[in-house]
């Protein structure tokens, strides 16, 4: 048994259980609160009251005048909470029968693709910088630097990865390249998994195939794809609206280009330093770290201090809503260069020992070359600082090595960014 | 975060516009559009849509007007103003724009 009260809702009366009143009491009160700036709350509540006396009653039949407590509390859940401009929605329950609709899904597990947006040959670094979740310039350069290193034999793992690791063709596919965290037995499994797809040799057929097919489409794009692009930026650039508004953009813009082109000039100073004395500016490495791995750490270091920077840049262009962000980046990149090109001739005119490095290039190249190869031959760091160790190796190869080299270099700035 | 949840504000903006959608069709009374959205993820409710409708209407995108029922007491029929109609348009066009806008970039 339960006490009853009787109320009005908008003109309408009531019969509600006790508790049921406290609860629709409690709603209306907190619908007040929220309203009480409203000019419009008497008509408001007047059409909320209208609304809850028109589900109430639903709820009632000839011989049951009487809503339940439970009753109650079924309506206002459908009234949803009164929500003005500007507040959260804090779990309404609309959210929560969406939430119910759909499930929570469960993140996609990470696997590893060759993702074709933005590749240089069929997208294997990209892919796996996705995967690792690093900028694509440095899982290039690590390629590069093992093929060398290895004396080419890592161009076989590449296309070997070429051949066997997937397309990501789909959107999901794509998620699936960056998304959840490593998962080794997921890799095992994979790897087991296709290697009896690939062992009766159609798989295979049909994979290169894909990526040959590939190759022509780049070949045909490539041609077009400068007069598009500047034809792009043109129309973004005449679109010209809200431009006041990105003023903060346009300042920051310009001080990350300038902020990173010098932490470039100053990385790659630093790796030359290292490979032709054997210490960063004059400070020594300790003696048991070999040089190769001194230049990873490098790398890293690199990585890790410009990543924040990149991060915010793609934020900027992000927060320009769309309209300019062609524009920006074109604007950071030539600045960046600009930035670049200062500080080498800089450096050139400035600066003894990058004068004389560039002077004997040729020369210096094959001395840090050397360096390099002979800390994997000595993993003992003594060949490390002895500048001139031509020792056995033939001069052709280091010709080759340094050519290479070179060409790494150059492709490396024309990557980067 | 499920994408319910991320993009939570992004269909709570929207929603006004879609209202003006559904409205610009006929005159609709709140009983009428809640089950027009039941079904979509704009699913609303009426602490939510009284509030939007009353401040759409001291903007002058939409007006009401009694109408007798049948069953029941009187109910406001809501339906559009040449204001917002315009803004309907407008929303249109802009969305529009935003859609090749987001396409464009991601190619």
């Amino acid at each position: 048994m339960n006490t009853v009260i009787i109320i009005n809702l908008n003109g309408n009366a009531f019969h509600l259980e006790e508790p049921g009143f406290q609860a629709l009491r409690a709603y209306l009160e907190r619908a007040q609160g929220q309203l009480k700036d409203n000019p419009d709350k008497a008509e408001i509540m007047a059409d909320l009251e209208q609304a809850i006396a028109d589900k109430c009653a639903h709820f009632l039949r000839p011989h049951k005048n009487v809503l339940t407590a439970t009753e109650i509390d079924a309506v206002l859940k459908e009234m949803g909470p009164v929500q003005t401009d500007g507040e959260a929605p804090a779990g309404t329950a609309a959210s929560e029968q969406a939430d119910t609709r759909t499930g929570s899904a469960p993140a996609a597990p990470k696997r590893l693709y060759q993702i074709r947006q933005g590749a240089m040959l069929s997208g294997v670094c990209v892919g796996l910088a996705a995967y690792f979740d690093i900028d694509v310039t440095i899982v290039r350069i690590l390629f590069v630097a093992l093929t060398l290193l290895t004396g080419g034999l890592w161009v076989l793992a590449y296309v070997a990865m070429m051949l066997v690791v997937p397309f990501a063709n789909t959107g999901e596919e794509h998620a699936a390249a960056a998304g959840a965290p490593f998962n080794a037995q997921e890799v095992i499994d994979r790897a087991k998994k296709h290697y009896g797809e690939f062992k009766d040799g159609k798989e295979w057929r049909r994979h290169w195939r894909q990526q040959r097919r590939e190759w022509r489409r780049k070949w045909h794009e490539g041609a077009y794809w400068w007069g598009h692009n500047l034809q792009r930026n043109v129309h973004t650039f005449s679109t010209g609206a809200g431009y006041g508004s990105h003023l903060g953009a346009t300042l920051l813009i310009p001080f990350l280009a300038v902020l990173n082109a010098l932490l470039f000039c100053l990385w790659v100073a630093a790796i030359v330093s290292l490979a032709t004395t054997g210490g960063i500016f004059g400070w020594a490495v300790a003696g048991s770290v070999p040089l190769w791995a001194a230049i990873l750490i490098l790398m890293f270091v690199y990585s890790v201090i410009a990543r924040p920077l990149r991060h915010a840049r793609k934020a900027i262009y992000f927060s320009t809503s769309g309209y300019h962000y062609l524009w920006f980046a074109a604007w950071y990149e030539i600045l960046s260069v600009g930035v670049l090109i200062v500080v080498c001739w800089f450096a050139y005119t400035h600066v003894p020992p990058v004068h004389d490095f560039f002077q004997h290039f040729a020369q210096n190249w094959s001395t840090m070359w050397n360096n390099v190869i002979d800390s994997f031959h000595h993993t003992a760091s003594s060949s490390r600082t002895s500048s001139a160790a031509h020792t056995s190796s033939a001069s052709w190869l280091n010709a080759c090595l340094s050519a290479a080299g070179a060409a790494a270099s150059s492709a490396f700035l024309a990557l980067r960014g | 975060m499920t994408p319910d949840q991320k993009f939570g504000p992004l269909r709570k903006g929207l929603l006004e516009f879609l209202i003006l959608q559904i409205i610009s069709a006929d005159k609709v009374y709140v009983a009428d559009m809640m089950k027009r959205l039941q079904d979509t993820d704009f699913a609303t409710q009426e602490g939510t849509l009284y509030p939007l409708l009353s401040k759409m209407r001291r903007e002058e995108f939409v007006d009401y007007e009694w109408q007798e029922s049948d069953s029941g007491p009187p109910r406001k029929y809501y339906k559009l103003t040449a204001k917002g109609k315009s803004q309907l348009a407008e929303f249109k066009n802009y969305w529009a724009y935003l859609n090749t806008t987001i396409n464009q970039l991601g190619r």
